[in-house]
């Protein structure tokens, strides 16, 4: 157990740092200028000093010196917000999308997980293709339609939520389930698709025919077994959904990252977009290493082949 | 397999840790080809989908002619301006002239007839902030979707099916190599990585259309889905070549002489049709979806072409306490969640059809 | 075990959950109002946005500041009238015996001398520079010194450092005057570009001096130690002196009438001297080694007290007391300002919402009390209430503003394709077949007022703009033919640049042309961030554009098509209209002055057409009935210490 974590944590430090490189050679080669951030062209020699001051006309010291800083986690300056660090604007927006994303994914699996069950059980019933239509629209309706109608209806309409912002309770529903959808039709699909191998295969008939309760025999042995793909998809899922998403933050002011995700990438902001690209990777290496183990702790025979 | 909150992307995650040895992997030979077809072709929910599918594309084809001439005639007039659904207001002959610049007769009279229908049809979904007919708006726009899904898949298939299946048939270190960068590029975040994608490809490719920005405009738009979106097809042909190198006829057919070339033609490639195909069906829908939220960002399909993602998203705003233009949201959304699902009923029929046993793999 | 799981998750979750709760937030300000984009920069020397401005300009206060009705220009932390030579080329500036900072420490004028100073620093400054270098006597050498030192420090230090340099760089030392030490000491002759060599040629100088076996710390020495030594004694060569704390006097270059108006920008805002404790020294000196000055960008924080700093220290009616990264900022009242007592608005809350239709909402709901920006779709239905009346809280304001079309007047292709609009006449029948009323009328709907020239007409007393050009279809296709376009035949698709907000006009616009020119128009929608380089470095044909008054004289609109003037988007250059603008700027007869810039502007707006007006904005605001002091004005100019909230 303890040689597989630590096998994983090495092979995902070692991904996390080609990812940074090569998003660093993205970055660099993008044309556009990260230091005009007013509407003209700033005087050349005002813009070479800068350049200079941040090791932005040497690409490989930059390389290294924004490394460096990154081991440190420094991040560095940002010229999108000249005031702000790259480390104060995650500081301050990464708490607000893990918040988010996990009651999100609590939501999704609370939510799919159940329906999946019960469409395998009920197989062909209405309820299962109704379910199956609803996880359709789930995966199929844009989330800046399913927010902005959620906005209208509860927020404008019925006055049961504020209409955006951030800071109390009444925020938090809303968003959350807006992002939650999408993730909960796939999980509905794959509990599904999984409950359906297990219930026919021969462990649960075996269990049925030594007279354990078909309740017991469907929720207990069977989930098991169907939960494991689910468990697998909820490694990179959460490192999706904690880091948060534009559509949702901008139909909601929610002031979480996802949304400096594209503004770094619009304005060019070399920093911030290694700072966010870095963030992300290692949350997604993070939680697939989380999953490993929970994997192997459900499993326990699992531990052997991974 | 379209993924949709916008910075995520399909993962197979079953797949891709199961390092491509999946189970009851297909090993049917080249005879049994046919019988997945038939499968697919028998599933009702694919036929009502593929039925929808061939509604909607009859029917922006065959309007097509008129579509192109009207989807951007502007009737600024208060009347024409936001006017509702199946509330004609502009006369057939006002609309004639503003496109042909004509205002007499002089059209036969089988033109003048289709005309008089195309006319009525103008006025089905009602009218935009520029008195624009959404009609002839949303049928072009469900065109454009389409198209952009089909090419973003297409790009998808072949750089995926090459990555995986050259990974997969070199061996050795090369396919760790080439394994490694596909895992690599999998941490980087989807939505970053389609405008970083853009922003790069815009001035080379805008030079190389010199001229027709609005279609440079389109193939940087599915380049940069398709150029993000094949990781997981190159993981699935990997696993696929892999499995079938090792499958008995494949032993059988190396055992009695026949070069690679050969088993490669008669062997692996007619076993990779359909993971290639069911693949490829699931890839549509997500860069149709993805095509839409570049649009809700600003950096979708340049206007006037319209597509149903800008549709939509320009008439996220369009109902509220002040306004309540619903059509504008109405049409354009209903008809690319239609789309979007028949696509996903279609790729759900080839994957069961094609690979019954193992879904779940391919689900996620 | 799949239970457990759940339980754990569960747990997790009710965990965040109350710690979320019990982190919740403050009581509700007094007044609320909306900051669609939060704030970009609070550094007053960097800001060119309006809504950084509103904040910047009620927590500092200017030597002059804005009567929040009229817009004239009314007494700030300077006694008002200063005294003025009679040249009208000297100010002379009291500062307030009661001038506080919000630590109780008097302003002085070393504080408005320091403030000023930063505006002028390349690498600092970003839009208004310019302010100085055209007004004040002595700025722009001092702004040329700064910017050629400042590129020759950075590429000697550079080779210092071994790095070698980019032909950019090297650029920069050919022009420094170290130079020709550096010639001596190479023992022999540097290749030495010609003026106008592209940068292959300084490339090439750059890998000679990359190989030249020079002692560049010495080098570099040299040209540091001078450059500290200058480094005061060229800034006081400035016009802008500090004879006593209490006095300030600024020496013009020309005559400015508007002086007053002018310097209640932020760019002129005073700086407390606590910033001293966050600059970055290089061995000592007051720059760093690249020769910039630089202060910790986090000094405008409240809560920032890195080497005993103090928190951001202003002067103004309010202090920031609490600045969260894109969610909001907590403005108090200022208990030294000499007006504490009479600001009924003790608290004010910016409330960030990045989605304009969200703030609409939260305003409806009563969250919010001021929405200064309500640019939606749909705003002409909102502009409708204003107009009708149905919603006494929704008004329209009319901004000296004005929306207009730049002509790229300078490059001969633009993405390999030929320009034409470097020919007048093309730029004219563009112009002229635009029919601005329907846009106004029936794209916009939002009540704006047509524009026939670039200076908005009366909103300037003394100045009456020229009537401008009316649609003239059959003109234009005659003017399309002479360009050699009969018909618009020959002619490439021509590409029109603007931003996803512009979307409703720019395709109207198209259409337009299309219709009237039979050109073809290829829209170019990018996002602010192309779009603000593709106009500043000609990538296009015909850009959108905006001006947006920042004092109330036409110069203000005028000086932004004068030759290389940084604003000058289309590239345009008439000496003769650059003649007119100079001698209106020394004429000292408001008659006579008023008649020439009105010449140069029918040049513009008549003749010459680098620029196509198309409408001067009304916005429309919404203001809370309960609340009063605030007023519809030209400039969107909300100075809170007005404001009263009556619940």
């Amino acid at each position: 157990m303890i040689a597989l974590i630590v096998r994983r944590l090495l092979l995902g430090i070692v991904t996390v740092a080609c990812i940074y490189a090569l998003t660093f050679v993205m970055v660099i080669s993008l044309p556009g200028n990260p230091f005009q951030q007013g509407q003209h062209n700033i005087p050349p020699e005002a813009e070479m000093a800068l350049r200079a001051r941040y090791s932005m006309d040497n690409n490989w010291l930059y390389f290294q010196e924004f490394l460096a800083g990154a081991v440190r986690l420094d991040f560095g300056p940002t010229f999108t917000y000249n005031d702000w660090t790259c480390n104060q604007i995650i500081a301050s927006a990464l708490p607000v999308s893990i918040l988010l994303g996990f009651l999100a994914i609590m939501i999704a699996v609370l939510i799919g997980v159940p329906v999946g069950v019960l469409s395998a059980v009920k197989r062909g019933s209405w309820f299962d293709v109704s379910s199956l239509s609803l996880v359709l629209l789930g995966i199929s309706v844009p989330t800046f339609v399913t927010g902005s109608a959620l906005l209208i209806v509860f927020a404008v309409c019925l006055q049961v939520a504020p209409v955006g912002g951030w800071g109390t309770l009444g925020h938090l529903p809303l968003p959350a389930l807006t992002l939650s959808l999408p993730f909960m039709a796939y999980i509905a699909r794959l509990t599904r698709t999984g409950m359906l191998d297990a219930l026919g295969s021969d462990f649960v008939r075996t269990a049925l025919a030594k007279g354990a309760s078909p309740r017991a025999v469907v929720w207990k042995h069977a989930l098991k077994v169907a939960f494991l793909p689910v468990l697998s998809f909820l490694g990179p899922a959460a490192a999706q959904a904690m880091t948060g998403s534009f559509v949702v933050e901008k139909v909601f002011g929610v002031p979480g990252i996802g949304q400096h995700f594209v503004n770094a990438a619009l304005n060019r902001d070399a920093g911030l977009i290694m700072s966010t690209v870095l963030v992300f990777s290692t949350l997604l290496v993070a939680f697939n290493l989380i999953v490993d183990v929970l994997y192997t702790w459900i499993d326990p025979r699992i531990s052997e082949s991974v | 397999m379209g993924m949709q909150s916008d910075n995520e992307r399909t993962e197979p995650q079953a797949l891709a840790r199961a390092d491509g040895s999946r189970p009851g992997a297909p090993g049917k030979p080249a005879a049994r080809y046919g019988t997945p077809w038939r499968r697919f072709a028998h599933n009702r929910l694919t036929q009502v989908s593929a039925a929808l599918l061939t509604v909607f594309v009859v029917t922006s084809l065959v309007t097509l002619p008129f579509s192109l001439r009207w989807y951007n005639v502007q009737e600024l007039d208060k009347a024409v301006r936001h006017t509702p659904a199946f509330s004609p207001v502009v006369s057939y002959g006002h609309y004639v002239q503003r496109v042909t610049g004509r205002s007499g007769p002089g059209l036969s009279a089988q033109a003048e007839a289709c005309g008089s229908v195309a006319h009525r049809a103008s006025s089905w979904f009602g009218h935009d902030d520029l008195g624009r007919s959404l009609f002839y708006r949303v049928l072009p726009g469900f065109l454009v979707s389409l198209g952009i899904g089909l090419a973003a898949a297409g790009i998808a298939v072949v750089i995926g099916a090459t990555w995986g299946a050259v990974a997969a048939l070199t061996g050795g270190r090369v396919d760790l190599l080439m394994m490694r960068i596909v895992d690599v590029i999998y941490g980087l975040p989807y939505i970053l990585m389609v405008i970083l994608l853009k922003i790069a490809l815009t001035r080379p490719l805008t030079a190389l259309f010199a001229g027709h920005t609005k279609y440079a405009d389109m193939v940087i738009l599915f380049l940069a889905i398709g150029g993000v979106s094949w990781l997981t097809m190159a993981r699935v042909i990997r696993g696929q070549v892999l499995s079938l190198r090792s499958q008995p006829f494949v032993e059988a057919a190396r055992a009695s002489g026949a070069g690679s070339v050969y088993i490669l033609r008669q062997h692996v490639l007619p076993n990779l049709v359909g993971p290639i195909i069911t693949y490829a069906a699931l890839v549509i829908p997500q860069a149709v979806l993805q095509e839409s939220f570049l649009s809700f960002l600003g950096i979708g399909v340049q206007q006037p072409t319209p597509s149903l993602g800008r549709l939509a998203a320009d008439g996220v705003e369009a109902v509220n306490t002040f306004v309540g233009y619903w059509w504008l949201i109405t049409f354009p959304c209903a008809i690319l969640v239609l789309t979007l699902i028949a696509l996903n009923f279609i790729g759900d029929g080839l994957r069961d059809a094609f690979d019954p046993k193992s879904s779940e793999a391919m689900l996620v | 075990m799949v239970r457990n799981l759940f339980f754990i998750c569960g747990a997790l979750l009710a965990t965040t959950l109350s710690i979320y709760i019990f982190s919740s937030t403050e009581p509700r300000a007094d007044f609320t109002y909306v900051n669609p984009s939060g704030i970009h920069t609070l550094d007053p020397a960097r800001m060119s946005w309006t809504q950084d401005f509103r904040v910047a300009l009620n927590i500092w206060e200017g030597l002059t500041t804005w009567h929040p009705q009229t817009l004239e220009p009314i007494e700030g932390a300077a006694l008002f009238p200063p005294g003025v030579s009679d040249d009208g080329l000297t100010y002379r500036f009291a500062i307030r015996e009661d001038a506080r900072w919000s630590n109780g420490d008097p302003v002085t004028a070393r504080d408005f001398l320091r403030g000023w100073r930063r505006g002028m620093e390349p690498g600092t400054a970003t839009d208004y520079t310019f302010l100085f270098t055209e007004n004040v006597a002595g700025a722009g050498e001092y702004v040329q010194w700064r910017r050629e030192a400042v590129g020759g420090l950075t590429a000697l230090a550079r080779l210092r450092d071994g790095w070698g340099v980019s032909g950019e760089q090297a650029k920069a030392i050919v022009r420094n005057p170290v130079f020709e030490q550096i010639e001596t000491a190479v023992d022999g002759t540097l290749f030495k570009p010609a003026k106008n060599d592209g940068n292959e040629a300084w490339e090439r100088i750059a890998t000679e001096l990359g190989e030249a076996g020079v002692d560049w710390s010495s080098f570099y020495n040299r040209v540091f130690e001078t450059h500290i030594l200058e480094f005061d004694t060229r800034f006081d060569a400035v016009g802008l002196k500090a004879p006593d704390d209490q006095t300030f006097v600024i020496q013009l270059k020309r005559p400015c009438p508007y002086l007053l108006d002018l310097i209640a920008l932020p760019i002129f805002l005073p700086c407390h001297e606590s910033i001293e404790l966050l600059r970055e020294r290089y061995r000592g000196a007051p720059i760093t080694a690249e020769g910039l000055v630089v202060y910790d960008p986090q000094w405008t924080k409240p809560d920032y007290h890195r080497n005993d700093y103090p928190g951001l220290l202003t002067n103004g009616p309010y202090r920031l007391s609490d600045w969260t990264f894109k969610r909001r900022a907590r403005l108090t009242v200022n208990p030294h300002h000499r007006m504490a007592r009479t600001v009924t608005c003790r608290t004010v809350d910016m409330a960030v919402y990045d989605n304009i239709s969200a703030s609409i909402m939260a305003y409806e709901a009563g969250d919010v009390d001021f929405l200064p920006a309500m640019d939606v779709p749909y705003d002409h239905e909102i502009a409708r209430l204003a107009r009708s009346g149905e919603r006494p809280d929704f008004h329209l304001c009319h901004v000296s503003a004005t929306y207009f079309l730049n002509f790229n007047c300078v490059s001969k292709s633009v993405d390999g394709r030929k320009n034409p609009f470097t020919d007048r006449r093309m730029r004219k029948a563009f112009a002229l077949a635009v029919d601005k009323q329907r846009i106004v009328d029936k794209v916009l709907t939002r009540g704006d007022r047509v524009a026939y020239s670039f200076v908005p007409p009366n909103t300037i007393p003394g100045y009456q703009p020229p009537a401008g050009l009316s649609m003239d279809v059959d003109q234009a296709r005659r003017l399309l033919g002479e360009a050699g376009y009969p018909d618009g035949t020959g002619l490439g698709p021509v590409e029109l640049l603007y931003t996803p907000s512009d979307e409703r006009v720019c395709q109207a616009l198209a259409r337009m042309w299309e219709q009237a020119l039979g050109v073809r128009v290829e829209l170019r929608s990018k996002e602010s961030k192309t779009f603000a380089e593709d106009k500043a470095n000609h990538r296009y044909m015909i850009a959108r554009g905006n001006w947006y008054a920042d004092y109330n004289d036409p110069t203000t609109f005028l000086d932004c098509l004068g030759t290389g003037n940084g604003n000058n988007d289309s590239g345009y250059s008439n000496p003769r209209y650059d003649a007119i603008l100079a001698e209106a700027n020394t004429a000292c007869n408001p008659k006579r002055r008023s008649a020439l810039l009105r010449q140069a502007e029918s040049i513009i707006v008549e003749k010459d057409l680098p620029i196509l007006p198309i409408l001067h904005y009304a916005t429309p605001i919404a203001i809370k009935p309960h609340v009063k002091g605030l007023y519809v004005n030209g400039r969107l100019w909300f100075p809170f210490r007005y404001v009263k909230v009556e619940r």
